[in-house]
């Protein structure tokens, strides 16, 4: 609580008055299986994930489960945001808006899922009118819930950090059911993601 | 061709069009913190090809209203104030006038005009670093960039009212149509927590410093001032400024209030005063609005929540009609407003009452109520002890924040058909976080009179001494505004709320509730009807 927290910040403040560039990076590079090129502001990863039995509210207030969103069998590309976040989120959400576009250009039809990390802001309402605001089309919903459901869902991910302000950018792609699932972290370009997705429809 | 081509590169070197005259104050701080340009076009900025354009390339979206950055995750966005820039970053922040914020970097060069320019149009640091991608780059013209870097020279930078060398100034409001008992209360609240807080302080000593350059948070004794108004509420407004101007300060921490809080909300904003207000029961629902931050939505909360319920209700209760009863100028008649607004297929009634005999009054109100009504009551205890006994209706809902929650009076006959809204965590989920502000009261003797109303206002002397040890010595108005924004969500304890939460653009903490009834016609025990709803 207050104490522990305010000297693991202080902490963190010296590292960051040590680094000099503005940026602290991402998480620590994981050697990647697929050996595939490296991308430039984002390190990969892989892992499973057992996707929990939650519900979850979509931007046109569908109530939906989360495995049966995810397991269509089409390509998944899923990240977290939040509607009033300042700095990393809409970032992310104009690379998903490009991806969507090299992908509409493509064969692919993946599936783009932004689930909300504020879900008791982000109402469905909230996130239809984000997800205009960003471009979003048929293929790329957004995901709200219960703040248990929608932590249910981080967790999954292993990106739960206790808080949204806490957040990393951090993008899940899956090639289809019964795959692995590979993580990006950090700020992948539209085209860096639509060239993973692609390795990882090849390799499958 | 010669000449075109001349012409182009002199186009190239002038990077947009409009140059002239410099661009007014008002024009750069739109500029910096909405992202229009002087000539009203929308700033766009270049991140390595993605354009950024508007509100998201505004300065503010990232280093803040106040300059003094951030941070988002791993990701440090360092302060802008030209405080910062134009002077080399000191090893052990001699500066000590300079706010000390986390994006602080030590061991830098000053930025000089040009340098700056070069950084904000093209990327590259003073050093010659190339900054990070998440900076966008900007094409300003020269009066526009010159105008920008003016701005940023005098950005937080000036003394703070309510700031002295030895005291921070607080203020709390009280409206003169405030409930008398609360009054009492939260003003005892206030009073011993800013005792406490004094009972630490240890005097004038320099500042301590470790040996790392970090320095550590700067005591000073808290001082609090009761601005207690009077007259018509068109005369708070300006009973305030001159208050304010007589006594200036940092913030106000609290407040009550009856009928309307919009002015002291306008005062807040108006003078750039942070309020941070946990015990207002009607807030002014206007989430642009910067410095006044409130707990709940208060009584539009519950008629979200209701709302939401009628919608559900609708077809199995075969609801044809909404009967909504309110004492003429109370907060109740807003929440009726808003429950009107949002109840689309039903018919709406109100029955605003004046104040006269008021079992009289609320027996002719409900005089001619159908089988087919839904009965909503936004009513003080008082009112609700009153009530005669229930006509055949199919539904009634309570406003549980108007009628003290468990602890409403309301008539044995109502308990059974009656649902309230509890906009706070259930009673029995919340007993282990209140062990802490009730435990403080018992330790310090405060009288608890109104245990909600000091809950909160325990819960806001706590967040604001949380924030302000956070922000080391930068005592800075909007900077406070923005650490309770980014630190809120952090907090596990907060007495009658599950959890609480901010970011840039949200003014309401907590932003849901429960619909629940009583489990029994006598005592206080509730059932929940719903889980936690976020209408």
């Amino acid at each position: 609580m207050p104490a522990s927290r305010s000297r693991s910040e202080a902490l963190v403040l010296l590292v960051a008055l040590a680094l000099p560039s503005v940026s602290l990076g991402s998480e620590p590079r994981v050697q990647n299986h697929l050996e595939a090129r490296a991308m430039k502001r984002a390190t990969r990863s892989s892992l499973d994930v057992a996707l929990p039995e939650v519900d979850l509210v979509r931007d046109d207030g569908r109530v939906v489960s989360l495995p049966d969103e995810l397991n269509d069998g089409a390509p998944v590309v899923l990240t977290f945001i939040f509607t009033k976040c300042g700095t990393i989120c809409p970032v992310m959400s104009q690379t998903f808006g490009r991806l969507q576009s090299t992908l509409a250009g493509g064969r692919t039809k993946a599936h783009l899922v932004s689930i909300s990390i504020d879900p008791e802001y982000d109402t469905p309402a909230r996130l239809a009118e984000y997800g205009k605001g960003v471009g979003a089309g048929l293929q790329w919903h957004f995901y709200t819930g219960t703040v248990e459901a929608t932590q249910a869902a981080q967790r999954a991910f292993a990106t739960f950090r206790g808080d949204k302000m806490n957040h990393t950018p951090v993008t899940f792609l899956r090639a289809g059911l019964g795959s692995r699932w590979e993580r990006i972290d950090g700020f992948a370009s539209s085209d860096e993601l639509a060239g993973e997705l692609h390795q990882l429809l090849v390799v499958r | 061709m010669a000449l075109r081509t001349l012409t182009l590169l002199v186009l190239l070197a002038v990077p947009v069009a409009g140059a002239g005259a410099t661009p007014s104050s008002s024009a750069t701080e739109r500029l910096y913190r909405q992202g229009v340009l002087p000539s009203g076009r929308l700033l766009s900025g270049d991140r390595e090809g993605m354009m950024v354009e508007g509100a998201t390339a505004a300065c503010a979206t990232c280093h803040r209203r106040s300059g003094l950055g951030s941070w988002e995750g791993q990701t440090v966005i360092p302060p802008i104030i030209g405080r910062y820039l134009f002077r080399p970053g000191a090893r052990n922040v001699e500066d000590v006038d300079l706010p000390h914020v986390q994006g602080y970097v030590p061991r830098r060069d000053a930025y000089t005009d040009a340098t700056l320019a070069r950084a904000i149009r093209d990327g590259v640091d003073q050093q010659g670093r190339k900054l990070s991608y998440l900076m966008p780059r900007y094409k300003l013209d020269d009066p526009t960039m010159a105008s920008l870097i003016t701005y940023l020279k005098a950005l937080t930078s000036g003394a703070v009212p309510g700031v002295e060398a030895e005291t921070l100034h607080f203020a709390t409001v009280i409206t003169p149509d405030a409930d008398p008992v609360a009054r009492e209360g939260m003003l005892g609240v206030l009073r011993q927590f800013f005792a406490d807080k004094n009972a630490g302080y240890r005097g004038s000593t320099p500042p301590m410093r470790s040996t790392r350059g970090v320095m550590y948070r700067v005591d000073r004794k808290w001082q609090l001032h009761v601005w207690e108004l009077s007259g018509p509420p068109d005369t708070w407004e300006s009973q305030l400024e001159e208050r304010l101007a007589a006594t200036p300060v940092f913030a106000v921490i609290s407040g009550l209030g009856g009928a309307t809080w919009a002015p002291v909300h306008h005062f807040c904003e108006r003078e750039a005063v942070p309020c941070l207000l946990p015990n207002v029961d009607l807030p002014v629902s206007a989430e642009q609005d910067f410095y006044p931050v409130y707990f709940s939505r208060g009584v539009l909360l519950e008629a979200n929540l209701i709302a939401r319920q009628l919608r559900e209700d609708q077809a199995h209760l075969r609801l044809r009609r909404v009967v909504q009863l309110y004492r003429e100028g109370d907060v109740g008649q807003e929440a009726a407003r808003t429950l009107g607004a949002s109840a689309p297929g039903l018919e709406v009634v109100t029955r605003p009452f004046k104040g006269g005999d008021l079992k009289t009054e609320l027996s002719a109100s409900l005089l001619d109520t159908r089988a087919d009504d839904a009965i909503v009551l936004w009513l003080r205890p008082a009112e609700l002890a009153a009530l005669p006994s229930p006509p055949a209706s199919a539904a009634v809902y309570v406003s549980g924040l108007m009628g003290k929650l468990e602890y409403s009076p309301l008539p044995p006959t109502w308990r059974g058909l009656a649902r309230l809204t509890y906009p706070f965590d259930l009673p029995e989920q919340r007993r282990v976080r209140m062990d802490f502000p009730l435990g403080w009261f018992k330790v310090r003797n405060v009288r608890v009179v109104d245990e909600r109303v000091q809950t909160d206002t325990y819960l806001a002397c706590v967040i604001l001494s949380e924030t302000l040890g956070h922000m080391l010595d930068s005592f800075v108005r909007d900077y406070l505004v923005e650490r309770v924004e980014v630190l809120l969500s952090h907090r596990l304890v907060n007495g009658y709320y599950p959890r609480l939460g901010l970011a840039p653009g949200q003014r309401f903490a907590s932003k849901g509730g429960y619909l629940v009834h009583f489990a029994s016609a006598d005592g206080r025990r509730l059932a929940a009807d719903s889980g936690w709803i976020v209408p």
